[in-house]
């Protein structure tokens, strides 16, 4: 059963891709749903016929947190924030694009470098890094603040994945920490994006500058 | 019966008080139950200390998921310190506005509520055994402190809690790398599945380790839970987070918040240095991490105007400092764990006196503040004597944990490391020497009513800084023996 893992990495890296071509908010975060979904996915593919009732919860926790309640949190923020609705890039699309090919061969090259990674799978090590990258990137590049969230998102779902590269047992509890920390992340940062711009009239992080030295 | 019971409690209790911060009637009851909340949950606290130290091994509880050893239990007594001590502030703090009435009581309940979360949050860091659920613990603190920073709501607060809480769970979220990292180098080590996680099952498992894993874990961790610890270049947050916070809430994060950051990185350093052949290196990044916070700290020290600011810096400094002492190993474990006591007693007692005086001079800039003594007797003094302790003048307990430190270097052999750290020392106390002559001795423009102190105030700010000034010439034997004991814990030995 690798042919669905492996579609569903190829996604994983396609939004991962679009999402840095993107110029429109909106879109932005419906590809972060899509990744979302496919990341929660992932695991009950990767565990082919025998998946476990533990996997599957897990698995859609994960599909309706990261597919449903985070886009309509975001959604929420940029509708009370009438924003113009655009990513406002400090590194433009087209230089945006060419530094996610960069960063998939970096990818590529960090999980050749990294031999020692109990790797279980030939794909999932280099979509990690190349999401985690993407995630990092989009948090830096873009200016308005509710970018870096979804920045913070593609960052977490890189880490997820990695997670499942060095095919690890996290404990169920853990997990559901994890998932709680992220959940309440979201949520705060989505208040806090709603009060940044009730007070500035805006929400560019870019403008966020009078506290210095 | 096992006495691991009291575990639990220890995060159950401030989760209760949390609840009921959300119910309480009146503004005066909100700071009541944070008062008395706080010494309560201090006090359980103490308490599971107490009980680990009595035992010869570790205290767990819930199947070893929870374990309190000497580390973790001095750890808990220093947050307990400073919780006490910040609760019994607050209420000094908010008092005047609970009265104007310009704190609402939707205000004081949610900060009421946020507190004791953040208490039960830093303790699950402290007493949890297993390395996903510490993880768990520091990201929640992130989230719940960040609206403690804009409590007031002013532009600046928000600006500094959008910083806190991008920079903090982006870091946080590396270390998250780290602890899956350090996981799976239990592979093939005899550590069975879900036990990977468990910090008890990795020490004895420590020489079977995948060395290449459990390295690349370690450095995403100190990168993660640096950036939380505030150790430098990750530090861009601490100042306008430290700054715009409210004073009782910049204390707990100067004093406690920072350090169980650091407790975390503390946690995975005997594993590392377990490593066979490996002795020293993760040490050695430690040392380097502490010299850069220690070095950049100084230069804004001297160039900073702010006093909060000026005080927020320092901790950047002194966590450096514990670092430092931690990376150089022997008798600067013992140093460093002694250090973090005394930063953290004589940065929240900083805080409430800069907070206090902030209040009655309408502002934090230092070259507007003159003669901080005539304006208040206790805030005033306070402020002199905590300044004197942060830049380690002799014979502040932070003089001698300094020394230690730097005997430790250059007993070791580091001259240059030893050197560095004299000359980062040396532009801390003249930089904020400078700053505090002018507070404290330049004339004010006209006469002012000097703003009288209650009891209480003089003992929060008086007990710590007779008990620092004490430690400075003599430390007890039981205490030190603590420190030791938690020193071999960092060390390696069970």
């Amino acid at each position: 059963m690798t042919l669905p893992v492996d579609t569903i990495l190829v996604i994983v890296i396609l939004t991962g891709f679009l999402i840095l071509g993107t110029a429109r908010l909106i879109t932005a975060i419906r590809l972060s749903a899509i990744q979302g979904v496919c990341i929660g996915l992932l695991p009950v593919a990767a565990s082919g016929g025998g998946t476990s009732v533990r996997v599957l919860l897990l698995g859609l926790a994960i599909v309706i947190l990261k597919g449903v309640v985070f886009p309509r949190l975001l959604r929420r923020a940029i509708r009370e924030s009438r924003t113009s609705g655009e990513m406002q890039p400090y590194v433009g699309i087209t230089a945006s694009v060419i530094t996610g090919i960069l960063a998939l061969v970096a990818a590529f090259w960090l999980d050749a470098r990294m031999d020692f990674l109990p790797d279980s799978h030939g794909l999932v090590a280099p979509t990690a890094f190349f999401t985690i990258i993407t995630g990092l990137f989009l948090i830096v590049a873009r200016k308005l603040a509710i970018t870096q969230v979804i920045g913070y998102l593609i960052l977490e779902n890189g880490i997820y994945v990695f997670g499942l590269a060095i095919a690890l047992e996290v404990p169920v509890i853990v997990e559901l920490g994890v998932l709680l920390d992220m959940f309440v992340a979201v949520f705060v940062m989505g208040i806090a994006i709603f009060r940044i711009n009730r007070e500035f009239n805006h929400m560019d992080s870019d403008q966020l500058r009078n506290l210095k030295g | 019966m096992n006495p691991g019971w009291i575990l639990p409690l220890v995060l159950v209790l401030p989760a209760l008080f949390a609840g009921a911060g959300l119910l309480v009637p009146s503004q005066r009851a909100a700071l009541r139950l944070i008062t008395f909340g706080t010494l309560a949950g201090a006090a359980v606290a103490v308490a599971a200390a107490a009980l680990a130290l009595s035992r010869a091994g570790e205290l767990t509880s819930l199947g070893a998921w929870l374990m309190v050893d000497a580390l973790s239990a001095y750890h808990l007594l220093v947050m307990a310190a400073v919780f006490s001590l910040s609760g019994l502030y607050a209420r000094s703090y908010f008092a005047a506005d609970a009265e104007s009435g310009e704190l609402s009581l939707r205000t004081a309940r949610r900060f009421t509520a946020l507190w004791f979360s953040s208490m039960a949050a830093m303790h699950l860091v402290l007493v949890s055994n297993n390395l996903g659920l510490m993880w768990v613990g520091i990201e929640a603190t992130t989230l719940v402190t960040a609206f403690l920073i804009c409590i007031h709501g002013t532009a600046t607060s928000l600006e500094a809690m959008w910083k806190y809480l991008l920079m903090c769970s982006v870091g946080v979220a590396l270390a998250f790398m780290g602890t899956l990292l350090v996981a799976a180098s239990t592979h093939g080590s005899g550590v069975e599945g879900a036990s990977a996680l468990l910090w008890t099952e990795l020490r004895d498992a420590a020489t079977r380790l995948n060395p290449k894993l459990l390295k690349t874990g370690f450095l995403f961790l100190v990168i993660g839970y640096g950036t939380k610890a505030g150790l430098a270049p990750m530090h861009n947050w601490l100042p306008d987070a430290h700054s715009q916070a409210p004073a009782p809430v910049s204390a707990i994060f100067s004093g406690f918040l920072l350090n169980a950051a650091l407790y975390c990185i503390l946690r995975t350093l005997p594993l590392v240095e377990a490593l066979p052949g490996n002795s020293g290196w993760g040490r050695e990044i430690l040392i380097a991490f502490g010299l850069i916070s220690i070095l950049v700290a100084a230069v804004f020290i001297i160039a900073q105007h702010d006093l909060k600011r000026l005080l927020a810096y320092s901790s950047v400094e002194h966590l450096g400092i514990v670092a430092l002492g931690v990376g150089l190993g022997g008798l600067g474990h013992v140093a460093a764990l002694f250090h973090i006591l005394n930063n953290s007693v004589s940065k929240s007692v900083g805080f409430f006196c800069a907070g206090s005086i902030g209040h009655l001079a309408g502002t934090h800039d230092m070259r507007k503040i003159n003669r901080v003594t005539a304006l208040s007797r206790v805030w005033g003094l306070g402020l002199v004597g905590s300044l004197l302790a942060i830049i380690g003048a002799a014979p502040f307990a932070l003089f001698l944990s300094e020394f230690l430190i730097l005997y430790t270097a250059i007993q070791q052999g580091h001259t240059f490391i030893a050197a560095a750290f004299l000359a980062g020392l040396a532009l801390v106390f003249v930089g904020a020497l400078r700053h505090l002559i002018s507070i404290a001795w330049e004339p004010l423009d006209g006469p002012v009513e000097p703003h009288r102190g209650t009891l209480l105030e003089g003992a929060i700010v008086f007990v710590p800084l007779t008990a620092l000034l004490v430690l400075g010439v003599w430390v007890p034997a039981p205490f030190w023996s603590l420190l030791e004991r938690a020193a071999r814990v960092l060390g390696g030995a069970s």
